[in-house]
């Protein structure tokens, strides 16, 4: 095998990715401010809470600078998400046996997305849709809605946290600490992963890619 | 040390509203008089309620309603401003503990460590806090009655009423000792009953907990415009009792398991490389 590389993200999709993550962690850092009551004396004057607002506006409006530009790209990564089938099941079966162990055996070649970074997808579109909705109510409607539904605006907003925040530190482990992610780092950094890497660990995706060439 | 509370007897108020004005006097809570030259509109909306509505920097004001009962009008007075609960939505929702119960019973602030979240504001059964907020930045401070504690006009720890207790001309507000206020408005309660008042009663003595602020009426709360039974909302038990929590607890047992697959899985990556 030589060590030639395969293009994973393309740089659009890495900037992307670097800015609405960006945002996240700062709404996800000045919001646990206001979560955990030890860090409360933070939010003091609403200081956090005006950069809340600052990273809400960059969370919306990047995604959405972004489908105007590219639609098409979108859509691919909303219909790579979304389609499951039998092999996505083996994934979940053996998942914990070669996330702990390494163990290869039970795992199904995978396409250009595996199951988890589908779940992360999933995650990321649903929450990220239900923390806009609760977040833009809470930010406008503060003094015209009625306290009830502000409230539950909260626990929703709360739910949404809970559930992604805990999905991002998994994200980010996978991404950058588990042994066996070797090449996920530049694949979203610089843009590429090593054929090997391609070839082990989005199987069906490589074959794909590989055969192109062939063709070309 | 015994709690201490306000009573309010709205049989005896004559709405002269002495406690609204020295309560904005002693707070220095000035506001402008609403006239056109002032830049803003009066109008006439049917009532000699004044102003009307609580604001930032009107933390009591007196309620008028009017109803109408076996064929006659009657013109009802009621305080409106903080109850000074003892299980207080505010309390249990401010993010970073600026608003707390104080030593004497009833609910002091910390204005200048306020976040201006306002979820003391969705969360009080009263409609009580109010505050500034500029809509776009978020920007905002709460403000309420603060039983004459505010830093710098502490009343209560020179020994001194509240403000508006010691303004009242009629005695229909008194400051002391929740215990001796409760006896004494079961008393009056006794004695509007035997007048022919049948449905007087004692409102605050045992809602959310005991209010600090306890109402002799002669008729149903209903009638006065407060919430027959209050009741700490739905909501704020499902977020601060339930959901937060069980975030603590996701967030935590995330990271223990994250830590745990990295020590499997970087042993057994090793023990593979041998
Ligand atoms: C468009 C996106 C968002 C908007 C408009 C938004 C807006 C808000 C608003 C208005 C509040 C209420 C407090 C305040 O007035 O400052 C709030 C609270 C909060 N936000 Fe967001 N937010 C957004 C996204 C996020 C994201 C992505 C996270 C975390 C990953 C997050 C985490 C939180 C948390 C933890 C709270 C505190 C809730 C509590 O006190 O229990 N928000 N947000
Ligand atoms: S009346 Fe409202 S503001 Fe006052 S203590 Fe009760 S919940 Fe808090």
């Amino acid at each position: 095998m030589t060590h030639h590389e395969v293009e994973k993200y393309r740089k659009p999709i890495r900037v992307l990715h670097w800015i609405h993550s960006g945002a996240f962690v700062l709404l996800f850092l000045t919001g646990l401010i206001l979560f955990i009551p030890g860090l409360g004396f933070l939010a003091e004057d609403s200081w956090t809470r005006v950069i809340h607002r600052v990273g809400a506006a960059i969370f919306v409006i990047i995604p959405i600078i972004y489908l105007v530009i590219n639609p098409r790209s979108v859509a691919r990564g909303l219909k790579l998400a979304f389609t499951w089938n039998s092999d996505d099941i083996g994934w979940l079966k053996a998942a914990p046996r070669y996330y702990f162990l390494g163990d290869e055996s039970g795992m199904p070649p995978q396409g250009e997305m595996n199951t988890g970074q589908k779940m992360w997808w999933f995650i990321v579109v649903v929450f990220g849709v239900l923390f806009v909705i609760t977040g833009v109510i809470m930010w406008f409607a503060k003094a015209s809605a009625p306290p009830a539904l502000l409230q539950w605006m909260v626990f929703i907003h709360d739910i949404s946290f809970i559930v992604s925040g805990a999905m991002l530190f998994v994200h980010i482990y996978l991404g950058v600490f588990h042994p066996l992610m070797t090449d996920a780092w530049s694949a979203i950094t610089g843009g590429k992963v090593s054929a090997e890497y391609a070839r082990k660990h989005h199987g069906k995706w490589y074959a794909e890619i590989s055969k192109g060439k062939e063709e070309a | 040390m015994a709690e201490k509370a306000i009573l309010y007897d709205a049989t005896k108020c004559t709405a002269c509203r002495g406690c609204q004005v020295a309560c904005k006097q002693w707070n220095e809570n000035d506001e402008v008089i609403p006239t056109e030259e002032n830049g803003v509109a009066s109008k006439n909306w049917g009532s000699y309620e004044n102003p009307p509505d609580l604001s930032p920097t009107t933390w009591l004001k007196m309620r008028f309603t009017e109803i109408e009962a076996g064929g006659k009008v009657r013109w009802l007075f009621t305080r409106q401003a903080c109850m000074h609960c003892t299980d207080a939505g505010c309390v249990r929702v401010c993010p970073n503990g600026s608003l707390y119960h104080h030593e004497l019973g009833f609910v002091a602030y910390n204005k200048d460590t306020c976040t201006g979240c306002g979820y003391c504001i969705d969360a009080c059964p009263f409609d009580v806090p109010r505050s500034t907020r500029n809509i776009i930045t978020g920007i905002a401070k709460m403000d309420k009655c603060t039983f004459c504690t505010t830093p710098g006009l502490d009343r209560i720890a020179e020994g001194w009423e509240p403000a508006c207790v010691k303004t009242c001309p009629t005695g229909a507000l008194k400051y002391g000792d929740r215990d001796d206020l409760v006896a004494e408005g079961k008393k009056r309660v006794q004695t509007l009953q035997t007048a022919g008042w049948t449905n007087a009663n004692l409102y605050g003595e045992n809602e959310l907990g005991g209010l600090h602020v306890l109402y002799v009426l002669d008729d149903s709360p209903a009638i006065y415009g407060l919430p027959v039974s209050p009741q700490i909302s739905a909501a704020t038990i499902a977020w601060k009792d339930a959901i937060q929590p069980v975030g603590w607890a996701v967030g935590g047992l995330t990271i223990v398991g994250l830590g745990m697959n990295w020590l499997v899985a970087r042993a057994n990556a090793k023990k593979e490389a041998k």
